[in-house]
């Protein structure tokens, strides 16, 4: 009988140890590449401005559906047994921190942001390849937009020995295109790169009253107003 | 200066998120844990930039959470070396320049990065090259010159740099010690995870408006641009 007891006890404990020991490995986080590809300042905000909207039009979304329910005096919104609001858009504060102040950093005045389009980067780039700049070398043209001569010599190692005057004048010549041919900035409107969240949104589980809602949330998802709302 | 990073982890996923689809929720706590923090020898984390792989959705012994192993790429901060930024100078001191990019604020210029010769003027706060100046002047000689000579760095100003190189710290606060059965809090001067060393010592780098119209040594446009900033 004590016998029979004691296995009975060693068994579970071998068990969990082992269980311990699984999840420790595999919890740990681990680099693989820790620069896989490099991005250009364009493509990075454009990535987090959508994220902005996207998460503008969530919290929207989720604001009006708290609205009708306190209205139709249903509030369902706090589960059964506790937890997080079904309806709840959960605010990540270092996201968006860093997303806001990226944001800013990168359509500053002093960038070249405000007047690039995905088109003319593309351009730019091609337009550059017989001039055997290396993918850095690219990649500064691209985010800094050197006009002047002087920027370029930053940029460029040995510029003299490798260029000559006039290739100069046309790399200049291509980077003033560029950014020529963006009137306005209107990333927030163009097609996304990153298809996941936008998935996200169609998938949303919700009433066919929602849906209407959903509707027209793509004009306001830029609206400034609606930052106040996630501070609720 | 972003890039993208390549990280395998793994995630718990609470069962209240079991209604939102699994990539967002994977996404969701993925940026909950590394969006404005630093992995050290990767850089500064933004945000997931796409999920590369995951696996299915594990419950373990002791709660309800499903953990998922997942391979992601995360959008990281790290500009890489020779790399010329646009920045704004933060702040001045004796030891050299400290410059903000919004989002990352340990950028420093030391003062043998600055441009030769310079001074750090304690009146102003601020560093001045004397660009038509004679580069063996000592700090003294360099603050008798008159003003209008002198090629400020202000604060506020926006400045072109080099990305001279940079530094990871992982200082761990280590075992509380006691002494005589009272915690005994140590004085651990606290360094930033991140900094970024970076040059102002070449043509072309330092404030932008110097090198605007090509002709630094204009005093009048100088004055201009500082009533700018």
């Amino acid at each position: 009988m004590a016998r029979h007891a004691q296995k009975w006890r060693d068994a579970p404990a071998l068990n969990s140890g082992d269980e311990v020991n699984k999840a420790s490995q595999s919890m740990e986080a681990r680099v693989i590449n820790p620069r896989s590809a490099l991005l250009s300042n364009y493509e990075v905000l454009s990535l987090l401005q959508e994220l902005e909207a996207d998460h503008l039009a969530r919290t929207k979304i989720a604001h009006r559906i708290k609205k009708e329910e306190e209205a139709a005096g249903t509030d369902v919104s706090v589960p059964i047994g506790g937890g997080r609001p079904s309806t709840a858009v959960e605010t990540l504060e270092n996201l968006r921190t860093v997303s806001f102040e990226a944001i800013k950093y990168l359509s500053a005045d002093h960038q070249s942001t405000t007047s690039q389009t995905p088109e003319a980067v593309t351009e730019l780039v091609k337009s550059l390849e017989s001039y055997g700049f290396t993918k850095a070398e690219k990649l500064q043209i691209v985010n800094l937009a050197p006009q002047e001569q002087i920027e370029l010599y930053v940029i460029v190692e040995e510029l003299e020995d490798r260029l000559s005057q006039e290739q100069m004048v046309e790399v200049a010549e291509h980077v003033k295109k560029s950014l020529a041919a963006a009137p306005s900035l209107s990333i927030v409107a163009q097609p996304s790169h990153k298809p996941l969240i936008v998935k996200a949104d169609e998938n949303w589980d919700a009433t066919d009253d929602v849906d209407e809602e959903f509707d027209d949330q793509g004009e306001g998802a830029g609206v400034e107003g609606d930052l106040d709302m996630e501070e609720d | 200066m972003f890039n993208l990073a390549i990280l395998k982890d793994t995630v718990a996923v609470h069962p209240a998120d079991f209604g939102t689809p699994q990539e967002l929720a994977i996404m969701t706590e993925l940026n909950k844990k590394y969006a404005n923090r630093v992995l050290h020898d990767v850089g500064l984390c933004i945000c997931v930039f796409d999920l590369t792989e995951a696996g299915e959705g594990k419950v373990r012994y002791g709660d309800g959470f499903l953990w998922y192993k997942v391979v992601f790429r995360m959008l990281v901060f790290r500009p890489f070396q020779t790399e010329v930024l646009l920045a704004k100078v933060m702040s001045s001191d004796h030891n050299g320049v400290r410059l903000s990019l919004d989002f990352f604020d340990d950028i420093y210029v030391p003062i043998h990065y600055l441009p030769v010769p310079n001074a750090f003027d304690p009146n102003e706060r601020a560093h001045f090259w004397h660009a038509s100046g004679d580069a063996e002047a000592k700090q003294t000689e360099l603050l008798d010159t008159p003003v209008t000579e002198r090629m400020w760095i202000d604060k506020g100003e926006i400045v072109r740099v080099r990305v001279e190189g940079d530094e990871f710290y992982d200082d761990e606060p280590g075992p509380v010690k006691m002494a005589e059965g009272v915690q005994v809090v140590k004085e651990v001067q606290t360094r930033a995870p991140f900094t970024i060393f970076a040059s102002m010592a070449e043509q072309g780098l330092g404030p932008v408006s110097w090198w605007a119209t090509a002709q630094p040594e204009d005093g009048e446009e100088q004055d201009e641009i500082m009533e700018d900033g």
